[in-house]
C-alpha cells in the first residue's frame, strides 16, 4: 500500500483522539508516581519469601484476638484485618514475623484520586469510560501505522532498528522516540483496552469453578499453626488467605495465589477444593499490573516516559504537519497546462522541493515564458509544451514521494502530441543509501519514452545544496539559450545577515600559493570547527565557501590563491585589521562528533584548516591526522599548529606525505593501507573518520577505506557512510 | 494561676467525658462478626451500606459502609437521601469496596437495645453503572436472625452473622 494511505491515517486518527490522548498521558504522568510513592514506603519489613503462612498466622494469633484476612500486595506489602483484644476492627500493615503493627493503610491521595477518575472516565462516567476506552484502541492503531511509516522510512522491517537520519529535530525524535517507546506503548493501550473491555463485561465469562480434591476428610483436629500446607507455603507464594468465617466445619481457609484458588478445612488442612484462574481473570491481574504499574519502580518509570513521549508525539507530530501544509505553496498558474511551453513537475514530501522548483517556475515567468507547475501525480497532455523539467525528492528506500507515486505509471499510458525535451533534478541526502533513486527511475523511464528527448543528464542535488542547484540552473539554461535568474533568496525566504570580521593575521603565500588567514568576528557568533564561512562578493552572484577552523574564537582560514580567483585574490589582498564581510554557516554533518573517543582525520591541501581547529580544541580523545601535500615546503605554514598539538598531546599521530618529492606521486590514500589496523579499531568502537580536501583526494581515500572494511570488518563503507562514521566535506 | 488550674483540669476533663462515653457505648451495643459473599457478576465493586432502621421504617443508624469515595455514595439512593440531609460521621465504620464473587468480613456493632424490638437491619447495594439494589438484604433484627445465613436479592448472594 501506498504511504499516503498510512500518513492520512496516521494522521487523521492523531487528530481525532488528540485531544483525549492528551488528558490521558497527562494525567497517566501524575498516576505513574503513585505506585512509586507507594513502593518507597517501608512496610514491607520483612521478606515475604522467607516465612511461611504457618508463622504468620502464629504470630498474629499471639498478637490479636482474631484475624479475619491476609493479603499481599504488589509491594510484598503485609495488610491484616483483624479484631484487636479491645474488639476493635482494623486494617493494617503488619510485620508478619512478630504481628506487629507497621503502619496504616496507605489512603490515596486526592491528588491520585482526582487523577484516577480523570484518567479513567474523564469524570463522565459510562460515557467517559468508552470515550477513553476507544481512544486507547486509536492509540493502538495510531501505533501501528506509525510502525508501518518507519518501516517504509527505514526501507523494510529489518532495517527498523538502524540508524536513523537526521534532517529535522521534530521528525528524527519523532521517529526515534517512535521506534524506543513502540513496545511500553503497545503494552499500555492493549491493557487499557483489556480493562475497559473487562469493565463493559464484553470479556468472555470466567467459567473455571471450584473442583472437589478430597471429600470426607479426616477427623483428626490440628491447629491451623500445625497444617502440612501453612508449614511449606511462603507468604509470597500468596496474594490472599481468608481465615474461617466461624468454626462451623464447612467455612474453611481460602488461599488465593495469582493463579489458584483453594480451599483448606479448618481442622485438618486438607485441600477440599480449589480452582484454577480462568485466563480472563489472569489477563486482567497481569493488565492491571502493566497498565498502572502497581509494585514495580522500573515499569512505572517506563510508563512515565512513555506518557511524555506521547505528548512529544502530540507536539511533533503536529508541528511536522504544520511544516509540510506552510511548504506545500499553492499552485497559481498563470497559464494554463496546454498554453505553456514548460511543464515543471514536482514530487516533494516535506516541500522544500517546492522551494527549488518555484525559484524555477519564478524565474521562468520573469523572462516572459509561459510556464505550468504541477505535481507528478497530475501529469497529463500539454498542447503546447516543449519543455519538461521534474524537480523531485524521494522516499525512504527510493520510493517515490507522496505527489509522485503515480507518475511512472500514468507516464506510460498518457500519449503527447508533441516531443518533448525533458531533464530531472533529484534532490535527496547521499546520507541515504538509495540516494535519488525515484529521481533516476523516472529519468530512466523518460529517456525509453519514444516521444521524449533529454536535454541534460540527469542531476543529483545533495541536501538541498543552492551551490550545485545554480549549477544545474547554468547548464540548462545554457541548452536552451536562456539567462535564468535565481538567488538564494529565493528559495529561502530567510536571508542571513553578514558580519564583519577584522583581519588578525597574515601568512604570505607558500609555494603552494597557499596562506592562512586570520580573522575575528566582530559580534558575537556561535560556530565550531567544520563550519562553513560563506563570502559573497559584490558584483558576484555566487558565494565562496571555506571550511572553518575555530582558534580561541578566531577563524582560521586556509585559502589557495588561485590565478584568476576573484575571491581568493580579493583575500589575498585584505590588509591587517582591515573587515570582511561574511556569514558563518552551520555545517552540522562536519562536527567532530562530542561522543567519539578517537578520530582519523584525513585531508589534502587547504582542507586541513578545519582539523587544525578541532585538533586545538581537544582534550582527551585521541586524534591522528593524515595531511597530503604537494611539497616539504608546503607544509611549512602549518608546522608550528602540528608541533605544539604534538607536543601537548591534543594530537595523537601526524603522517604526511608529498606528492611531488619523488619520482612517483604519493597521495595521502597511499598510507592508509599501512594503518589499516587503527581505521578498523576506529570504525569498529564507533568512532569517526573525517575527510576534507578535493574530491579527487575523497574517492581516493573512500576506495581504499573501502578495501579495509571489505577485509578486515566483511562489510561495506557504506555502513560506516550511513552510521555518519565518515564524514566528508570535499569541494 | 487560676487559669493555670483550669487549664490542668481540661484534659482531666475531656478524658472523663471520653471514657464516659466509650463506656456508654461498650454497654449499648455487641460486636458481630459480619460476612458478606457477592455474585459472580463482573465490573465495578459494590457499595454496600448497612443501616438499622426503626419500626416506622426509617432510618436510625448507619453500622456500616463498604467503599470510601463518597463520589459514588449518591448511587445508594435512599440512604443518601437520608445521609445526605444529615451527614454523620463515617469515616470509622468505612471499608473497601469488594468485586462480583468475593466476599468481605467486617466487624459491625450493633445495639444491643435495638435487638427484638422491632428493628431492622438494611443492605443496600449499589454497582457504578449496574444498578442499586434498595433492600439487597433486609430482616427484623432478632438474636435468631443474627445467628442465621440470609440471600441476598441482588449483587449480595448470601450474607452472614455471628456475634463476636
Amino acid at each position: 500500500m501506498t504511504i499516503s494511505i498510512w500518513r492520512f491515517s496516521h494522521l487523521t486518527l492523531a487528530i481525532s483522539a488528540t485531544l483525549f490522548i492528551t488528558v490521558a498521558s497527562l494525567t497517566g504522568i501524575i498516576l505513574a508516581f503513585e505506585p512509586i510513592s507507594n513502593k518507597i514506603n517501608p512496610y514491607n519489613v520483612v521478606d515475604t519469601q522467607t516465612i511461611s503462612i504457618a508463622e504468620a498466622i502464629a504470630a498474629l494469633q499471639n498478637e490479636y484476638e482474631e484475624t479475619i484476612t491476609i493479603n499481599i500486595d504488589e509491594n510484598d506489602f503485609v495488610i491484616a484485618n483483624i479484631i484487636t483484644k479491645e474488639g476493635k476492627s482494623e486494617t493494617i500493615y503488619i510485620n508478619p514475623k512478630t504481628g506487629k503493627k507497621v503502619g496504616d493503610l496507605i489512603e490515596k491521595s486526592p491528588l491520585f484520586e482526582f487523577a484516577t477518575n480523570l484518567h479513567r472516565s474523564l469524570f463522565l462516567k459510562t460515557t467517559g469510560r468508552f470515550i477513553i476506552g476507544f481512544v486507547s484502541f486509536l492509540l493502538f492503531l495510531i501505533s501501528i501505522t506509525g510502525t508501518i511509516l518507519i518501516v517504509k522510512r527505514q526501507g523494510g522491517f529489518k532495517k527498523i532498528f538502524s540508524k536513523v537520519v537526521k534532517e529535522d529535530f521534530n521528525q528524527y525524535y519523532h521517529i526515534i522516540l517512535g521506534k524506543w517507546f513502540l513496545i511500553p506503548i503497545a503494552i499500555i493501550t492493549l491493557t487499557g483496552i483489556y480493562l475497559s473491555l473487562e469493565k463493559f463485561s464484553l470479556l468472555p465469562k470466567n467459567k473455571a469453578i471450584h473442583e472437589e480434591i478430597t471429600q470426607n476428610s479426616p477427623s483428626s483436629k490440628l491447629k491451623p499453626t500445625e497444617f502440612e500446607i501453612f508449614k511449606t507455603t511462603k507468604l509470597s507464594d500468596i496474594t490472599a488467605l481468608e481465615f474461617p468465617f466461624s468454626s462451623d466445619e464447612e467455612d474453611y481457609f481460602n488461599i488465593t495465589t495469582v493463579n489458584k484458588e483453594f480451599a483448606v478445612h479448618q481442622f485438618n488442612g486438607t485441600i477440599i477444593t480449589q480452582k484454577k484462574q480462568g485466563l480472563v481473570s489472569l489477563g486482567s491481574y497481569y493488565s492491571l499490573i502493566l497498565h498502572t504499574g502497581k509494585g514495580s519502580i522500573i515499569w512505572s518509570l517506563v510508563l512515565l516516559l512513555s506518557c511524555f513521549a506521547i505528548l512529544f508525539f502530540i507536539i511533533s507530530g503536529f508541528s511536522m504537519t504544520l511544516k509540510r501544509r506552510k511548504s506545500k505553496t499553492n499552485i497559481n498558474n498563470k497559464f494554463t497546462k496546454d498554453k505553456a511551453e514548460f511543464i515543471v513537475l514536482v514530487g516533494s514530501e516535506t516541500g522544500s522541493t517546492f522551494n527549488f522548483a518555484n525559484a524555477f517556475y519564478n524565474a521562468l515567468l520573469k523572462i516572459d515564458k509561459k510556464v505550468f507547475i504541477t505535481t507528478l501525480n497530475e501529469y497529463t497532455t500539454y498542447k503546447e509544451a516543449k519543455n519538461i523539467i521534474i524537480f523531485t525528492a524521494t522516499y525512504g528506500d527510493g520510493d517515490a514521494p507522496i505527489n509522485a507515486n503515480k507518475f511512472i505509471e500514468i507516464s506510460k499510458k498518457i500519449k503527447q502530441q508533441n516531443i518533448l525535451k525533458f531533464a530531472v533534478v533529484g534532490f535527496g541526502s547521499k546520507a541515504y543509501p538509495e540516494f535519488c533513486k525515484f529521481a533516476i527511475l523516472a529519468h530512466a523511464n523518460l529517456q525509453i519514452h519514444e516521444k521524449f528527448i533529454p536535454t541534460l543528464p540527469i542531476y543529483k542535488i545533495d541536501n538541498q545544496s543552492f551551490e550545485s542547484f545554480k549549477i544545474w540552473v547554468k547548464q540548462w539554461s545554457f541548452n536552451n539559450q536562456l539567462v535564468l535568474n535565481i538567488h538564494e533568496e529565493d528559495i529561502k525566504k530567510t536571508s542571513k545577515e553578514n558580519i564583519d570580521f577584522k583581519v588578525l593575521e597574515k601568512t604570505n603565500q607558500n609555494v603552494d600559493d597557499t596562506f592562512l588567514l586570520k580573522i575575528k568576528p566582530s559580534k558575537k557568533v556561535k560556530f565550531v570547527s567544520g563550519d562553513l564561512l560563506s563570502i559573497s562578493l559584490k558584483n558576484e552572484n555566487k558565494n565562496r565557501l571555506y571550511s572553518v577552523a575555530k582558534i580561541d574564537k578566531t577563524i582560521l582560514l586556509s585559502i589557495k590563491k588561485h590565478e584568476f580567483g576573484v575571491c581568493s585574490t580579493y583575500l589575498n589582498n585584505l590588509q591587517l585589521n582591515e573587515n570582511l564581510s561574511a556569514h558563518i554557516q552551520e555545517n552540522k554533518q562536519f562536527h567532530f562528533p562530542k561522543k567519539a573517543t578517537e578520530g582519523i582525520l584525513i585531508a589534502n591541501g587547504t582542507g586541513i584548516a578545519p582539523f587544525l581547529g578541532m585538533i586545538k580544541k581537544n582534550k582527551k580523545k585521541k586524534i591522528h591526522l593524515f595531511w597530503g601535500g604537494k611539497t616539504k615546503e608546503s607544509i611549512k605554514i602549518y608546522t608550528d599548529l602540528i608541533n605544539i598539538a604534538l607536543e601537548n598531546k591534543s594530537l595523537s599521530t601526524f603522517k604526511s606525505v608529498f606528492s611531488q618529492e619523488q619520482q612517483e606521486k604519493i597521495y595521502v590514500q597511499y598510507i592508509l593501507k599501512n594503518h589499516a589496523k587503527l581505521v578498523v579499531d576506529v570504525l569498529k568502537n564507533g568512532n569517526v573518520i573525517m575527510i576534507c580536501g578535493s574530491i579527487a583526494m575523497q574517492k581516493g581515500v573512500e576506495s581504499e577505506l573501502e578495501k579495509i572494511v571489505n577485509t578486515h570488518l566483511n562489510t561495506s563503507l557504506t555502513e560506516f557512510i550511513n552510521r555518519g562514521q565518515i564524514k566528508t566535506d570535499c569541494y | 494561676m487560676k487559669t493555670k488550674r483550669t487549664l490542668l483540669l481540661l484534659p482531666v476533663v475531656l478524658l472523663m467525658i471520653t471514657a464516659l462515653f466509650s463506656f456508654k457505648k461498650y454497654t449499648e451495643s455487641s460486636p458481630y462478626k459480619c460476612m458478606i459473599q457477592m455474585k459472580n457478576y463482573t465490573g465495578e465493586g459494590a457499595y454496600i451500606v448497612i443501616s438499622i432502621l426503626n419500626p416506622k421504617g426509617e432510618y436510625e443508624e448507619t453500622l456500616y459502609v463498604q467503599g470510601d469515595d463518597d463520589e459514588w455514595y449518591f448511587d445508594i439512593t435512599e440512604w443518601w437521601n437520608f445521609q445526605g440531609k444529615k451527614r454523620a460521621n463515617i469515616d470509622a465504620i468505612t471499608g473497601a469496596t469488594i468485586s462480583g464473587g468475593e466476599r468481605s468480613i467486617s466487624v459491625i456493632q450493633i445495639p444491643k437495645d435495638k435487638v427484638n424490638q422491632g428493628y431492622k437491619i438494611r443492605f443496600e447495594t449499589a454497582v457504578e453503572d449496574q444498578g442499586y439494589h434498595k433492600d439487597d438484604v433486609e430482616f427484623e433484627l432478632t438474636s435468631e436472625n443474627l445467628k442465621s445465613k440470609l440471600e441476598g436479592k441482588g449483587f449480595i448472594r448470601y450474607i452472614r452473622m455471628i456475634p463476636q
